[in-house]
């Protein structure tokens, strides 16, 4: 899944990025050209599924390629890089900035 | 065409465990250690030499490899799917005590045996005692 917009909008599904995201937060996505930076947010393609795109943090990024995670604090909330190894840099598509929705919860991401 | 229709992403982003967390659950593999355990305990209080006394006997050891397999199975589910090495750093245990309780599974089959099924129970317990202390 490639959006063709420098700027797209996703909705966040599961609980795994709590609690920086909830489950049903609309996140402003930007397209990121640079490669990823640890500790950044980023939305990139499941490795096994190509079309499906997840939301996880950068924890680390090396020559074999970007170890992502969930920040829940309990491991078996998240599927992410300790399941499936780190991911290449290619599949990450882009980085969520804003959260619009619900609105007690808009501001920027960090 | 509403406000929050137009607001609305076309894209989810999915954060997830791929699996719902309430699939992984010791209770299967503790059931099946019990049901060892009962079975053992009809062989060994078995008497009678009749067809229906040996049908029994016959069922029972069945039942009691059946349930070791199921126990081994179940077991090898947690500990290959559910615990991750997070787990492990805080239960440094965690291995030996799978390698055992899998390893009782075997010798519950191989034998009739009160004792090994009681540590079967036992080494399950731990187990689950274990799991549940991570989903707290």
């Amino acid at each position: 899944m490639r959006p063709a917009t420098a700027l797209f909008r996703v909705a966040v599904a599961g609980q795994s990025m709590e609690p920086t995201f909830r489950d049903g937060d609309w996140l402003l996505v930007r397209r990121l050209r640079r490669p990823p930076r640890p500790g950044e947010v980023v939305v990139a393609a499941d490795p096994r599924e190509p079309e499906r795109l997840l939301v996880k943090r950068v924890r680390s990024v090396a020559p074999d390629g970007v170890t992502i995670q969930g920040d829940h604090a309990d491991p078996a909330e998240s599927t992410d890089s300790r399941q499936f190894g780190p991911i290449p840099g290619s599949a990450v598509v882009g980085r969520p900035v804003f959260r619009y929705a619900p609105i007690g919860r808009f501001g920027l991401v960090r | 065409m509403d406000l929050r229709s137009i607001l609305a992403p076309r894209l989810v982003a999915h954060a997830h465990c791929d699996i719902p967390c309430g699939i992984y659950d010791p209770t299967a593999a503790t059931i099946a250690a019990q049901t060892v355990a009962k079975m053992v305990e009809k062989i060994t209080g078995s008497t009678g030499g009749d067809d229906a006394s040996r049908n029994t006997y016959i069922r029972s050891v069945a039942v009691k490899e059946e349930h070791a397999q199921i126990c081994k199975k179940e077991l090898l589910i947690l500990w290959t799917d559910y615990f991750k090495p997070e787990h492990l750093e805080k239960y440094p245990k965690l291995h030996d005590t799978f390698w055992t309780a899998a390893k009782l599974c075997s010798k519950n089959k191989q034998s009739i045996d009160a004792k090994a099924a009681a540590d079967l129970q036992a080494a399950v317990k731990e187990i689950a005692d274990i799991f549940w202390a991570t989903k707290k």
